[in-house]
């Protein structure tokens, strides 16, 4: 009875409560900006704040926007998608340890804290993405057939951040350190995901030294970014990469499930 | 384990590791090497014991005797040492100064409380109004949880916890920050649990409750199990060692 679940009871006890992974993070929506003037606003104006910044920086004073077709648009894909997995990785790293109480009081599978925080993010980010097709269709790009394979890149993108979010939480749990890292670490995964420029200028430079050119190519997140953008605006993808961003962002949920897992029980200790 | 069984515990050890030293705790993690930081403490020493269906068995003893660690490793929230556990049912913990999410209302500490003990919206909806009743918090359920008194906690926390019926109730000091009006009214819902042969696990300083309300006294002293029998004997036992 006290036994340690197997997956599939695992699993099976955590689509019971499937309910219950959907109504925290709707409750976390209502109250995150509630104590601000402009309450929901900026859900969608944070994001919208970030594009303004990076489009005066590397647009107007850097120009790199140069050789890129519709940088705006192609600039606002990069940076929400990239601060979804930001987002939600950093929220995984929150979610055990601001949950004690929860976990102290009620016996349920741990796992739900995490992908709450996964919803909770996607919820936000369904708002995004509609704006981002109206500016698409407004800025004259136009619809496209590409555009039914948006599930499936967002399908790859969830599993990537909830394998991620897993991983972080447990850390978390471990290292409370991870917490001050984690912005840090995605600081750096900006500049090497071709969020505000193409990440080719980088690659270009390396020419020396392949197989760097092979790592920073593997990077799942600048896959996924680039997936997001030939769906969006129908820019080339560099495709040999494609297999990376199919298959990695599942290898991470995997391993960061059983990671997670591994030491359930731990959770909610002092 | 015996069908008219509800809980079996066999030779139970429990340690916590407590570091006195956190930087020592982290350092031992990265590089799995003993530390020095690390020190031992034995919670529970060996405890054996059963409880039949339907039995409400109190459990006392001096502060830190490890009454509240055999009651979170019933529930199964802490994994023992050694020894082992068995239930027949999943066990219900209610204990003091519980929290749900703080920020939310009392109604969504309801609904989140019931939707993580595995019930669907359809259910939560219908037992909802009749749980805000037995909470009698009224108009607090729309104010945040973390403005409630540890009495209010301990009211909604009870009432959502016992709303599902369990078979095993577990209560760690749970209903000594009630009032009057809510002891009664709590322990007329614990009375009607154990006629449907639910079973309780009770912990409280209160002796006067424990022997009002329980069939079986078990007295845990130093993480073992010292006394264990009818309420009169065990109090009075405890009631000379504790002076």
């Amino acid at each position: 009875m006290n036994a340690v679940l197997s997956t599939r009871e695992y699993l099976a006890a955590m689509w019971n409560r499937r309910e219950f992974a959907i109504e925290v993070p709707l409750q976390q929506l209502r109250t995150t900006h509630q104590t601000t003037l402009l309450g929901n606003v900026w859900h969608l104006g944070n994001p919208l704040l970030f594009v303004a910044v990076y489009y005066l920086i590397f647009g107007v004073i850097f120009e790199v926007n140069r050789g890129v077709d519709h940088f705006l648009l192609w600039l606002t894909m990069g940076v929400f998608a990239f601060q979804l997995t930001s987002k939600t990785v950093l929220g995984g790293a929150n979610a055990i340890t601001s949950n004690t109480g929860l976990i102290r009081a009620i016996k349920f599978p741990r796992a739900l804290l995490p992908v709450s925080v996964v919803i909770s993010q996607l919820l936000s980010f369904g708002i995004e993405i509609g704006l981002l097709i109206a500016m698409v269709l407004l800025g004259g790009v136009g619809f496209s057939r590409r555009w039914l394979l948006l599930p499936f890149v967002l399908i790859a993108h969830t599993a990537l951040n909830l394998g991620g979010a897993l991983i972080a939480a447990r850390l978390n749990d471990t290292f409370k350190d991870i917490q001050q890292i984690i912005p840090f670490v995605f600081r750096l995964l900006m500049y090497l995901s071709g969020v505000m420029f193409p990440l080719e200028r980088i690659l270009s430079g390396l020419d020396g030294r392949p197989w760097l050119v092979t790592v920073f190519s593997l990077n799942p997140l600048a896959r996924i970014i680039d997936l997001y953008r030939w769906v969006l605006l129908g820019t080339t993808l560099t495709g040999g990469y494609l297999v990376a961003a199919a298959a990695i962002p599942f290898l991470v949920l995997w391993f960061g499930f059983r990671y997670f897992k591994a030491v359930e029980w731990r959770y909610g200790r002092a | 384990m015996s069908e008219s069984l509800a809980i079996s515990v066999r030779d139970l050890y429990l340690d916590y590791e407590i570091y006195e030293d956190r930087r020592a705790a982290i350092l031992e993690r990265l590089v799995k090497r003993e530390g020095t930081g690390r020190r031992l403490v034995r919670a529970l020493k060996g405890v054996t014991f059963d409880v039949a269906m339907g039995e409400s068995v109190g459990i006392i003893g001096s502060n830190g005797s490890g009454k509240s660690t055999l009651m979170s490793a019933i529930a199964g929230l802490l994994p023992p040492t050694s020894g082992d556990i068995l239930v027949s049912d999943e066990p219900k913990l209610l204990g003091v100064g519980a929290t749900l999410m703080l920020g939310a209302n009392g109604y969504t500490n309801i609904r989140i409380g019931l939707l993580a003990l595995g019930m669907s919206s359809d259910e939560v909806d219908i037992l909802t109004p009749e749980i805000a009743e037995f909470t009698g918090l009224g108009e607090a359920l729309d104010r945040p949880f973390k403005t409630y008194s540890s009495g209010m906690r301990a009211r909604l926390h009870f009432a959502i916890a016992t709303s599902v019926r369990p078979r095993i109730l577990l209560i760690d000091e749970a209903l000594s920050v009630g009032d009057q009006a809510f002891k009664h009214k709590s322990r007329e819902r614990i009375d009607s649990l154990l006629e449907e042969a639910g079973t309780l696990l009770f912990v409280s300083h209160s002796l006067n409750e424990v022997s009002a309300m329980c069939s079986r006294v078990i007295w845990l002293e130093q993480g073992r199990l010292k006394a264990d029998g009818p309420p009169d004997r065990v109090i009075s036992k405890y009631e000379a060692f504790a002076g």
